[in-house]
């Protein structure tokens, strides 16, 4: 053995000495590194959305040396000429000279909202994995609610964050939140009052989403994530069912070495990924837009995508609104308000409720495939396909402009399709999910399929009665 | 001021010749040099008449007052407040002549050449006290000046990247990479079609200058950020982070995992 | 198997057993092995020259797109490395660990009842204490809401009117200049503001002139708020307050391009399509001694989107 590799060897386990005879580390260290954990693909979607909030925190401090969130009146006279002499925020002038003037300034401000858009897309397609797989039923309910609150947060710092910028886009959209947030009934014009520091534009709204995007929210979801991960860690990972795989099981690769370095390399790829994007996609052209005027709208201004649904809510409604006796419910509250709250809450409370109507409260560690619980994933398909058709109509002007179309005729199709195309979509689901089971010669409802763990439940599911098919439960 | 709306249709000989016509009007439509009043010359003005017998007066009337019938209405409205501009405007365009007056004028290669376009300008400027064709000296305009005017005026239809934009009903405010200087100038102007009228109490000739230069800008404008994607903001945004960004994530992590045991025999 | 076996220590109460694995490269003939090997050797040494060219470009004076692509370059090519180790090195064995249950044993929480009732007995007993200080905490934790009073104004007057209000003020442009009728030619449609209040964001208004020919159908008690065929009204939108910014000669339809609201000029701008509800609220016209556009009054109601009590 030649000396350096020794050296070396000696080195590090002087240290790791060192650290285990002042915190007695090495046995939760050897769980650690035993622990399995079951790298079937669809695990890893909630690790992208995992590293793209890493990579938001990254590129995020670097953009707070630069980014200065005040309404302060300013002069432009930097070194993008056609707004060279207008007048503009600070805020809106300090976003100019990141992307213009500081060298790297424009790739890291890009990268931050590439991976915006990516960490929502991430979290999207993961609570989709987790819902049609029936990650969420017990043990795993509280989990499911830690991340529906990430994902409000997620949303809520991705809308805040690109409307720091105080252009015109995110302007317009600051507007729009103002007055949803003035629809509110008996409360609504102090919370806005409260929230912009007085009536829009409010001198203070930037400053405040300024401390809101960079601290409140990031440090509420570091908590909520580092809590989300300890749970995983603690009651394990779910899998599919399989050869060898049970209920009291967890069947995969031991973290150390695999897992880790796996897990290590696909947030190198997701950085690459993000990097990227950043770099060869233009995003956001702020310049372009010029800075926020409350008199002053562009056609075609459309939220981030993940507000699509909220923006194609509030132009599918109708004009229709409440009035009696001089107080009125004004038309933003049903979709801005409304339409969200219910969305939300009924994300909330979907383990319960599933726990309920099935009659099922056993603990599950084995996945559902999509296909043994056809009502799930069929209201989950119609679910989709409901906030889909929100999505496009938060598009229709686009749509009208590229394609030649009527945009009142699309608006009206989109009226008429929210309503009538889930229930057609759940159906179709409903029948594919029946005739995929029925090839495969499994039963629908996994009931059939969990194997209960003796003595350790407090409530049993509900026995099939005799006569009563395993398929009848969906 | 009513715009003229409405052209008959266009001898089939022309179309023969379209091709190099066409070429050679849009070479003529590039250049930023602006035509000079025509009014003057009688022999220009005749010839725009018997051009405009031929071409237009059957929606447009024989004399520019327009065409009213009892079924359709308005046929063509009346030329004579549109002045040479707007005459310039709708034909080296292509929106008139116009052979179906029912649908949106929109965008195509002229129906007629250079020579005969200063013609028939000369002849409608001659019925009434319509606008001139406005001299754009693009040297003379402030850029940053027309870039705010252009977002407090033109932004809302035509969007802050000219793009264009959505109009009710099935109408659209058009892409403004299209058009010449000229064009732009002279659109502002007439104000065609849906379009308001921006005369020179509203906009002054040095600002419309500052303005047609900031649109030329749109053309062709600083892209540092990379691949542009249409500059029209969220949506293309949004395509892209799924359609790349998100198609790329999820084919790395079917790479890195495993396959669904479902099924899977022992090995 | 590989140099140095896992330990056969049971893991706390777990049991983690080996399956045979699907086989390795690395067991292999060498020569798959170090295909393998140098595969990832490629990638990290392309991520090492990507990341020495990203510092030579930054120190260049950066390009958005190079510093990108250099960027991924050298993050993807460390990531590929490590992942073409560990699927190629690293052990694949399909490992089994059991799942204990979660909930702990009737031992564990009849002991931790115990203790914690144990040591309770001085909270339970003492009623007035628990009392006092339960109140204490509550009426503090009200106090400290408090000082969110004053994040903002109370919403007062200011959503109901606007500057105009003073009476007999000039529409002014964003420059400050004032109108006159004639500025505007038929068809044309500008935005100004209260003279003197050109940031007033609530007072911006639309100017429009329609023509002699255009059916123009004033709503009662507003006959003689236009002045020469120009009228007036808010620039606000009605459904969430968006400037309604398109303006169509030809069918004199304002446009909000948010939401696609519709409100017809010739008829009191009421909603024709879309979610906006009222009207555009109308300002009442006149002309000062110089002939220059004033307005008589404020709007004919409350600007911009709703609110719970707007109608009062």
């Amino acid at each position: 053995m030649t000396a350096g590799p020794r050296t070396e060897r000696l080195l590090t386990h002087r240290l790791a000495r060192w650290v285990d005879s002042r915190l007695g580390t090495a046995k939760l260290a050897r769980t650690a590194l035993n622990k399995v954990f079951p790298d079937h693909w669809s695990f890893m979607i909630g690790e992208l959305g995992l590293y793209c909030f890493v990579v938001l925190v990254l590129t995020g401090v670097y953009l707070t040396f630069f980014f200065d969130p005040s309404a302060r009146p300013v002069v432009y006279d930097g070194s993008y000429g056609p707004l060279r002499g207008v007048e503009m925020t600070e805020a809106y002038r300090s976003a100019l000279e990141l992307s213009f003037d500081v060298r790297a300034g424009l790739v890291m401000r890009q990268i931050h909202h590439w991976a915006a858009l990516l960490f929502l897309a991430a979290l999207a397609v993961h609570l989709a994995r987790v819902f049609f797989t029936g990650a969420f039923r017990r043990p795993r309910e509280l989990n499911w609610v830690i991340g529906c609150t990430l994902l409000i947060l997620a949303l809520l710092n991705g809308l805040f964050g690109y409307s720091l910028l105080d252009d015109q886009l995110s302007g317009t959209g600051l507007r729009i939140i103002y007055s949803i947030t003035l629809s509110v009934p008996l409360v609504g014009t102090w919370l806005a009052s409260l929230l912009f520091g007085g009536e829009f534009p409010g001198p203070d709204i930037i400053e405040r989403l300024y401390v809101i995007h960079i601290l409140l929210v990031p440090a509420a979801i570091a908590v909520l994530l580092t809590a989300h991960l300890a749970i995983i860690v603690r009651q394990k990972h779910t899998q599919f069912p399989g050869p060898g795989r049970r209920e009291d099981n967890v069947v995969g690769e031991r973290m150390w070495p695999t897992y880790a370095a796996k897990a290590l390399g696909l947030f190198f790829l997701t950085s690459a990924v993000l990097a990227f994007l950043g770099g060869v996609f233009q995003i956001n052209p702020i310049w372009i837009y010029g800075p926020f005027d409350p008199a002053q709208v562009s056609a075609a201004s459309q939220p981030d995508w993940y507000m699509g649904w909220l923006d194609g809510a509030l132009r599918i409604m109708p004009g229709w609104e409440l009035r009696a006796g001089g107080f009125e419910v004004p038309n933003p509250f049903f979709p801005g308000v409304l339409l969200a709250g219910l969305t939300f809450a009924l994300l909330y409370a979907w383990p319960f409720l599933e726990a309920r109507v099935t009659g099922d409260y056993d603990e599950h560690h084995l996945l559902d495939r999509p296909r043994q619980r056809p009502v799930r994933t069929a209201l989950g398909a119609a679910t989709i396909t409901f906030y889909v058709i929100c999505f496009l109509g938060g598009a229709a002007d686009v749509l009208a402009a590229t394609f030649g179309l009527s945009v009142n005729a699309i608006l009206w199709t989109f009226r008429v399709l929210v309503l009538a195309l889930p229930p057609v979509v759940a159906w179709v689901a409903y029948r594919l999910c029946r005739e995929l089971s029925a090839r495969d010669g499994v039963p629908t409802a996994s009931r059939v399929m969990v194997r209960e763990i003796p003595g350790r439940l407090r409530r049993r599911s509900r026995a099939l009665t005799a006569g009563e098919s395993a398929t009848d439960r969906g | 001021m009513t715009s003229p709306r409405l052209c008959v249709r266009s001898r089939p000989a022309r179309l023969l010749v379209a091709l190099p016509v066409m070429v050679a009007a849009l070479a003529g439509a590039l250049t930023p040099l602006v035509r000079p009043a025509a009014g003057q010359d009688d022999e220009l003005v005749e010839l725009g008449r018997e051009l405009y017998q031929t071409g237009c007066s059957s929606c447009h009337g024989p004399d520019g007052g327009g065409v009213e019938t009892e079924r359709d209405g308005t046929r063509g409205p009346s030329l004579e407040q549109s002045g040479e501009a707007a005459a310039y405007y709708y034909l080296s365009t292509g929106r008139m002549p116009l052979s179906n007056s029912e649908e949106q004028p929109t965008r195509k290669p002229p129906a007629y050449d250079e020579d005969e376009i200063e013609a028939l300008v000369a002849y409608v400027g001659t019925l009434g006290d319509g606008p001139r064709i406005p001299r754009v000296d693009l040297g003379a305009g402030d850029l940053a000046e027309g870039g705010e005017i252009f977002r407090a005026n033109c932004q809302a239809c035509h969007s802050a990247s000219g793009s264009g934009g959505a109009l009710s009903y099935g109408r659209a405010a058009p892409r403004l990479s299209d058009a010449s200087p000229t064009e732009v100038a002279a659109a502002v102007r007439v104000g065609p079609g849906q379009m308001p009228v921006f005369g020179p109490d509203t906009l002054s000739d040095e600002e419309l200058a500052g303005l047609v230069r900031y649109v030329e800008y749109l053309d062709d404008p600083d892209d540092p950020g990379g691949v542009p994607i249409g500059r029209t903001g969220p949506i293309p945004e949004g395509f892209v982070a799924w359609l790349v960004g998100m198609v790329a994530l999820l084919a790395l992590v079917a790479w890195i995992g495993t396959r669904s045991p479902i099924g899977r025999r022992r090995a | 198997m590989s140099e140095h076996p896992v330990s056969q220590e049971p893991v706390g109460e777990r049991l983690v057993r080996e399956e045979p694995g699907r086989g390795r490269p690395a067991d292999q003939p060498p020569v798959a092995g170090r295909r393998a090997e140098r595969g990832a050797a490629v990638c990290f040494v392309v991520a090492t020259v990507a990341a020495i060219a990203l510092a030579v470009v930054y120190w260049e004076g950066g390009q958005p797109q190079a510093e990108g692509v250099l960027l991924a370059l050298s993050l993807g090519g460390i990531g590929t490395g490590i992942v073409l180790w560990a699927k190629h090195f690293m052990p694949d064995d399909e490992v089994v660990e059991e799942r204990p249950p979660l909930e702990s044993s009737e031992a564990e929480v009849a002991a931790f009842t115990a203790d914690y009732q144990a040591g309770g007995s001085s909270l339970r007993s003492r009623r007035l204490l628990l009392g006092t200080a339960g109140g204490a905490c509550a009426a503090l934790g009200v106090a400290v809401l408090f000082p969110i009073r004053s994040l903002g104004p109370r919403p007062g007057r200011g959503l109901k009117q606007t500057a105009y209000r003073a009476g007999g003020l000039r529409v002014v442009r964003e420059d400050g200049s004032p109108v006159r009728p004639d500025d505007l030619e038929v068809g044309g449609f500008i935005t100004v503001w209260p003279e003197g209040h050109t940031d007033a964001s609530d007072a911006s208004t639309l100017l429009i002139r329609f023509g002699d020919d255009a059916d123009f159908q004033p709503r009662d008690g507003r006959e003689d708020w236009t002045v020469d065929n120009l009228v007036a009204y808010s620039k606000l939108c009605t459904h969430v307050g968006c400037p309604v910014g398109l303006y169509q000669t030809e069918s004199a339809l304002l446009l909000c391009p948010c939401h696609q609201s519709t409100f017809d000029v010739l008829r009191g701008a009421e909603p024709v399509f879309g979610p906006a509800t009222r009207s555009l609220p109308q300002l009442p016209l006149g002309l000062d001694d110089e002939g220059y556009v004033i307005a008589t009054a404020d709007f004919s109601g409350p600007v911009g989107p709703g609110f719970w009590d707007r109608g009062r």
